[in-house]
């Protein structure tokens, strides 16, 4: 009950919450990064389609959660930033590069923050599959995985347990992989998320994997998945792949 | 040229009837008077070397700095007035590090090129409420020496704010003589010991004074080391196998 | 010195940076100040509002819903004010919430076309274009704390293409083949999806009609900010139509029976 002792001051909240779920796990030479395509505004359904992972370059994927006006933006201007890089340096911008910018336009707002989370993904310049992760001021640190958003505290203990091997102990002379192969990956994804979506009000409708493999490599039993799609422009470049499946809708 | 010379050399944002700008060719003509200034690029560095004119026995040639560093990967040597240069060199440094800042890693030898140059033309009447501008064209030309994902590059740059990448360039007063020079010497697999011995010798060709460790300045970059300038042990020794 | 070429004066204070060799963009502003600024009071909540927008796609457009009740609080202020407003050839938008915003919009809308028009350009703008610049305006304001309060609905039909999509005073955008805002959403949502996903190419004016129609009707019943007096708008390969103010037949005589709560004492 409010004290009627003290004048009340309403003020304008110029933030959402838009629910949904992201991930992204590296491999030696190739990094996935998915996003259920629910957007939902308290109890509501607002769409069961407004994706929240974007390809940014040849080798960059981008997935943001979080208030979803802020998250088009800042996609928007990262978007543009990555053009004039290219004009102004006659090349696309390098992953570790994008990271860097990512936390450089984050921190730019720090008194005014979007509200997003933000894994980048993708392949760095020697080759090796990438996952950065951010908080929404700019922290950020290179991993080998990461989960954010609505079921970022279901998902995440389940990939420290799945990719690190956490709580687990390797089998007498044996040891744990350092990289999983791509359709072990691919698997754990799609758990993840129809996990998510059975315990999570917000995670739901449809799931969208982007998968960028390094130059060069073969699809890695890639080609055997349903619902994949290949959206690589160039040749004998980085391939971006995206994998589109139904999420329950409930 | 001087014989056209006519009131369109007065105001320096003017061109001329014939569509030349006086003031900036004249800039350029003053690079012609500077002390000579080789560059020379190869598979495995760029040499930079300078003439210092000792003009007196009194002067401490050590304080003569005609060659100066960007960044870890990027060098500069200059010649004209090497004043103007400060001005430019400056913001190049800036540039190189807030693009490292930004983007987590060195900036290309053409884009900081580039940044130099973009302050070429910066120069005409300032209007009020705007801070002051250059007066005048820069009266100095650079030799920009680096190393990026490219490899190692050499680029020139001059008063119009035009760049051009070259594998062996000679600028200031004895530089036509030593351009042909280069053009003769310099050939695709030339090592950096090689180059290093190829600028000395261009420039003992073009000084008036006997060549020795106190009146040239010779600076590389290499993949391995980034930029560094030669101190006179190291001079001396290539020197001596001249 | 400053280096950021961006802050160089002439000949280089171009409306963009044309080099883009520099990652922070801080313009000086030289434009009027506004004496008066640090006193002006910013939108803190809505005043005249208007309540739900519903939206549907069908067969051969987009189909829109809209009450013509603009309430002042709980008092039914003004009952002839139409909230769907077409703009262009090929838009409709369509708006909830606070009503002067709504008419400030409209008023922009007003001024945007025109330049557009007068640019001469053969370009048209269509309502992918218009929902993009309504919510860059809105973000823009909701950014400066002053927001525009409303929810608004834009709908077209350009080039043998719907569009359908949704932006608010945050700046929150969706599209979807259903749409509804306000009461709208909680109410009308469910039984539009239900009524059209899966059917938008199949869905008959007729069809469309009677959905939105029954939608409203559970609306007046439910909202106590609506009125039985609405509007339709179709926008379709033919362009754009409003109807006149239609009037929802409804149904009381059953309250007569209840019993049990309310007024009555037997």
């Amino acid at each position: 009950m409010a004290s009627l002792a003290h004048p009340q001051q309403r003020q304008f909240n110029p933030y959402s919450e838009n629910g949904g779920t992201i991930l992204a796990i590296a491999g030696a030479d190739f990094s996935v990064i998915a996003g259920d395509t629910r957007q939902s505004e308290g109890y509501s359904i607002q769409t069961r389609y407004a994706p929240k992972v974007f390809r940014l370059t040849d080798r960059a994927v981008l997935a943001v959660n979080g208030f979803a006006a802020d998250g088009n933006m800042f996609v928007k201007k990262v978007k543009q930033r990555l053009e004039w890089y290219r004009h102004a340096h006659a090349k696309d911008m390098p992953l570790r590069a994008i990271a860097r910018l990512i936390q450089t336009m984050l921190y730019a707002r720090r008194f005014f923050p979007y509200y997003v989370y933000n894994i980048l993904g993708g392949i760095e310049e020697d080759g090796t599959g990438a996952v950065y992760s951010f908080d929404p001021v700019g922290s950020y640190e290179r991993e080998a995985c990461r989960a954010a958003g609505a079921a970022s505290s279901l998902v995440q203990p389940f990939l420290d347990n799945q990719i690190y091997f956490k709580n687990q102990r390797p089998a007498p002379g044996t040891s744990h992989p350092v990289h999983l192969p791509l359709p072990t990956v691919l698997s754990i994804v799609i758990d993840s998320f129809t996990s998510a979506t059975e315990r999570h009000i917000e995670v739901g409708d449809g799931l969208e994997i982007y998968v960028v493999l390094a130059k060069g490599r073969n699809l890695q039993g890639l080609e055997g998945i349903r619902g994949m799609q290949e959206l690589t422009v160039t040749e004998d470049g980085e391939r971006v792949f995206v994998v589109r499946r139904e999420l329950k809708k409930d | 040229m001087f014989l056209t010379r006519s009131e369109y050399d007065r105001g320096v944002n003017t061109f001329s009837p014939e569509g030349r700008l006086f003031q900036v060719e004249y800039a350029i003509e003053a690079i012609k008077l500077g002390s000579t200034t080789v560059g020379i690029r190869t598979p495995e560095g760029v040499v930079l070397a300078v003439e210092k004119r000792v003009q007196s026995p009194l002067l401490e040639s050590s304080s003569i700095e005609k060659i100066m560093e960007i960044d870890s990967h990027l060098g500069c040597a200059m010649s004209g007035l090497t004043a103007d240069a400060r001005t430019m060199i400056d913001h190049a440094r800036v540039t190189a590090q807030n693009h490292a800042f930004t983007y987590d890693e060195k900036i290309k030898v053409e884009s900081a090129t580039q940044a130099v140059c973009d302050l070429a033309l910066r120069f005409g009447e300032s209007v009020h409420d705007e801070d002051a501008m250059m007066s005048r064209p820069f009266g100095v030309a650079l030799l920009i020496a680096g190393v990026d994902e490219l490899g190692p590059q050499l680029y020139h740059t001059d008063p119009s704010g035009t760049f051009m990448r070259y594998d062996a360039k000679a600028i200031g007063s004895g530089s036509e003589a030593a351009q042909s020079e280069l053009q003769d010497k310099w050939h695709k697999q030339m090592t950096l010991a090689e180059a290093q011995k190829l600028t000395l010798r261009v420039l003992k060709q073009v000084m008036e004074e006997k060549l020795d460790q106190h009146n040239v300045q010779l600076a590389q970059v290499t993949p391995q080391q980034g930029f560094e300038i030669l101190d006179e042990v190291k001079l001396k020794e290539i020197i001596e196998v001249m | 010195m400053d280096h950021f070429p961006t802050n160089w004066g002439r000949p280089r204070n171009d409306a963009f940076d044309a080099y883009a060799t520099h990652p922070i963009h801080q313009r000086p502003y030289n434009g009027p100040k506004d004496t008066f600024a640090d006193g002006v009071q910013h939108t803190q909540q809505p005043i005249v509002t208007g309540t739900s927008v519903l939206a549907i796609k069908y067969k051969d457009g987009i189909m829109m819903a809209a009450d013509n009740l603009a309430s002042y609080g709980s008092l039914a202020r003004f009952k002839d004010v139409q909230r769907l407003h077409p703009v262009g050839q090929y838009t409709v938008i369509g708006a909830g919430g606070d009503m002067s915003d709504f008419q400030y919009i409209q008023h922009i809308l007003e001024e945007l076309s025109i330049s557009e028009i007068s640019a001469q350009d053969g370009h048209e703008l269509g309502p992918v274009e218009i929902h993009e610049y309504m919510s860059q305006v809105m973000y823009a304001r909701r950014s400066k704390m002053d927001p525009l309060w409303n929810s608004l609905i834009i709908g077209g039909f350009k080039d043998g293409k719907r569009f359908l999509s949704y932006v608010d005073l945050l700046g929150t955008t969706y599209s979807a083949s259903t749409l509804a805002t306000g009461y709208g959403s909680y109410i009308a949502q469910p039984l539009l999806r239900k009524a059209v996903e899966g059917y938008e190419d199949t869905l008959t004016e007729e069809q469309g009609r009677k959905i939105l129609e029954d939608s409203m009707r559970v609306l007046f019943y439910r909202d106590a900010r609506s009125l039985n007096k609405y509007q339709i708008a179709t926008i379709t390969g033919a362009g754009v139509s409003i109807s006149d103010s239609l009037h929802l037949e409804t149904t009381w005589s059953f309250a007569e029976g209840i019993r049990g709560y309310g007024a009555q004492t037997q």
